[in-house]
């Protein structure tokens, strides 16, 4: 079977809030019970399961099995996708892999997490011996000096940076699972007024930490029909890289793994950027949507700012933006995050995005992107495709 | 306007405990030699300290002493220090490029962040940590620092 004759049933999310009081068990079974109820599947259809892995829930090496046990389900094959922020999105085609290799047939994809109420991360890397002694502050430090180095090599007009944070910004207003307390207008003089952490990236460049949950159930799409259910989603690309340049030394910082994994992706599914319906990029800092832009091949590699600044990224524009208002404008809800795009990117192609609803439901591109490295561009790139079963 | 910026010598820095494969390192930074991985087999010095060669993948690594000389690569003022750096902002972090073809992730010392800039050139500076190790900070080639022997 290829990718495509696998099939996104159904969707699910909880609205995303600070201190939610919740626990990531509690929102996986509220995150379950919608899935089953939208999709009319019974528990016991469910053989299969992958998590995200969770920033509340990291030290417990046994997460996937005491999830099943706290959900009730029996299972052929459980597992957790550890790629950071691109595990929601990799979840969906290790499901198709999972099902294709006849391991299970229908696979529940949970991603949820409370960093806000429950942080228990810890790394085992570098960090310790070559990143702290440094006072480097993980993500904004690193996305400081590929900012700083960016803007050396290509130019970086901070106001297109601005232009599309307020995009988002725009967008999340219109998401009511979005984080309340960012539902309220920007201009771009407040992203260039908003604090400096890590020069020259701002306040308004960077997520939010929250807490919050989403699900996918991905299944064969013969199962999918034999259900009864008339439309679903299918993932028709897909391409992923960890660690590009991983065998030298000298790595162009401005550059990311989307140039491969986007070229396997078009090619998979048989499209060209500008055939794109909507664009729904992971976002943790804003300057990673305009490098995932370039890579992705919308536009050269340098040539983003110009992109941007003759692009309509709204959700009635030439290439609707995280119609959502992406995770920096919705909240980042730890590890879930990475499924909040995604999400967004399936209720688009649902036809369900309600007041924010695009015009083009023919296809959808959703990224992910995950890990900090040493000195290096972010650590995995994926790119999916997703197009409505006709 | 011109503003001051940390040099973090005062931030209260343990100790660092190392990987196996990163000994070495640490070892001759008690006698403020810099040593770097270097694999032979493709001529290509690495840093951070690995387990195996990055290119081939095999154990056999030499360690090779180097100057540290190189060029500022990047670099970010940090306004929100990060654990015991809280306090101490703001201070420069810097990507170097060692001549030798290694990037690192330092602190840049005696340099404000309105001197610093892209292909600056750079040298080390010890800084000295409770157990006889240094931390490889680095200082412009030429200004303030540039008579100080660390």
């Amino acid at each position: 079977m290829a990718l495509r004759d696998h099939v996104i049933a159904g969707y699910a999310e909880t609205k995303i809030v600070q201190k939610s009081e919740r626990d990531v068990y509690s929102l996986m079974g509220e995150i379950m019970d919608g899935l089953l109820a939208r999709t009319g599947f019974e528990k016991r259809d469910i053989d299969g399961m992958i998590l995200t892995p969770s920033l509340s829930a990291a030290s417990t090496t046994f997460w996937a099995q005491s999830a099943a046990e706290f959900l009730g389900l029996e299972l052929k094959f459980a597992d957790t996708t550890d790629l950071g922020g691109c595990s929601a999105a990799a979840s969906i085609v290790r499901a198709a892999a999972a099902i294709d290799a006849g391991l299970c047939s229908t696979v529940l994809l949970i991603n949820a997490d409370t960093p806000t109420v429950d942080y228990r991360f810890s790394n085992y890397s570098f960090h310790d011996e070559w990143a702290d002694p440094y006072g480097l502050m993980g993500p904004p430090g690193a996305f400081g000096l590929l900012s700083r180095r960016y803007e050396h090599q290509f130019g970086l007009d901070y106001d297109m940076l601005a232009k599309l944070a307020v995009t988002q910004r725009d967008h999340a207003i219109l998401n009511d699972n979005a984080c309340e307390k960012l539902r309220r207008p920007i201009t771009r003089e407040d992203y260039h007024a908003s604090r400096m952490i890590a020069e020259p990236i701002r306040l308004l460049d960077c997520v939010m930490p929250a807490d919050g949950a989403n699900g996918l159930i991905v299944t064969r799409r013969d199962i999918a029909k034999a259900q009864g259910l008339s439309r679903f989603i299918v993932p028709t690309g897909y391409g992923e890289l960890t660690n590009l340049g991983g065998g030298t030394s000298l790595v162009d910082v401005t550059q990311s793994g989307h140039r491969v994994a986007g070229e396997r992706a078009f090619a998979a599914a048989g499209l060209r950027p500008q055939d794109i319906g909507s664009f729904h990029p992971y976002d943790d800092f804003i300057i990673a949507i305009m490098i995932q832009l370039e890579m992705l091949g919308f536009c050269g590699h340098g040539e983003g700012c110009a992109y941007v600044r003759d692009t309509d990224f709204t959700y009635s524009g030439d290439l609707p933006l995280n119609t959502g208002g992406g995770q920096i404008s919705a909240g980042q809800a730890g590890f879930a995050g990475g499924g909040t795009n995604l999400i967004e990117a399936v209720r688009q192609l649902f036809g369900e995005g309600g007041a924010r609803q695009v015009r083009n439901t023919s296809s959808a591109l959703v990224t992910g992107i995950g890990w900090i490295p040493y000195a290096r561009n972010w650590g995995s790139s994926i790119a999916l495709i997703l197009e409505p079963d006709a | 306007m011109t503003e001051t910026t940390n040099d973090t010598l005062l931030v209260p820095r343990s100790p660092i405990r190392p990987y196996h494969f990163s000994r070495p390192y640490w070892d001759a930074t008690r006698e403020k030699r810099l040593v770097m991985q270097y694999c032979p087999q493709s001529g290509q010095y690495q840093h951070f300290p690995r387990p195996v060669s990055i290119a081939t993948g095999r154990t056999a690594l030499e360690w090779r002493e180097v100057d540290g000389a190189g060029e500022i690569y990047s670099f970010s003022t940090t306004r929100r220090g990060f654990g015991p750096f809280q306090g101490f902002e703001p201070y420069l972090v810097v990507t170097v490029r060692l001549d030798v073809g290694v990037d690192v992730i330092s602190n840049l010392v005696g340099c404000d962040a309105d001197a610093v800039s892209i292909g600056m050139r750079v040298r080390p500076y010890w800084h000295p940590l409770d157990d006889g190790t240094h931390l490889l900070l680095f200082q412009p080639d030429e200004g303030p620092f540039g008579a100080v022997q660390s």
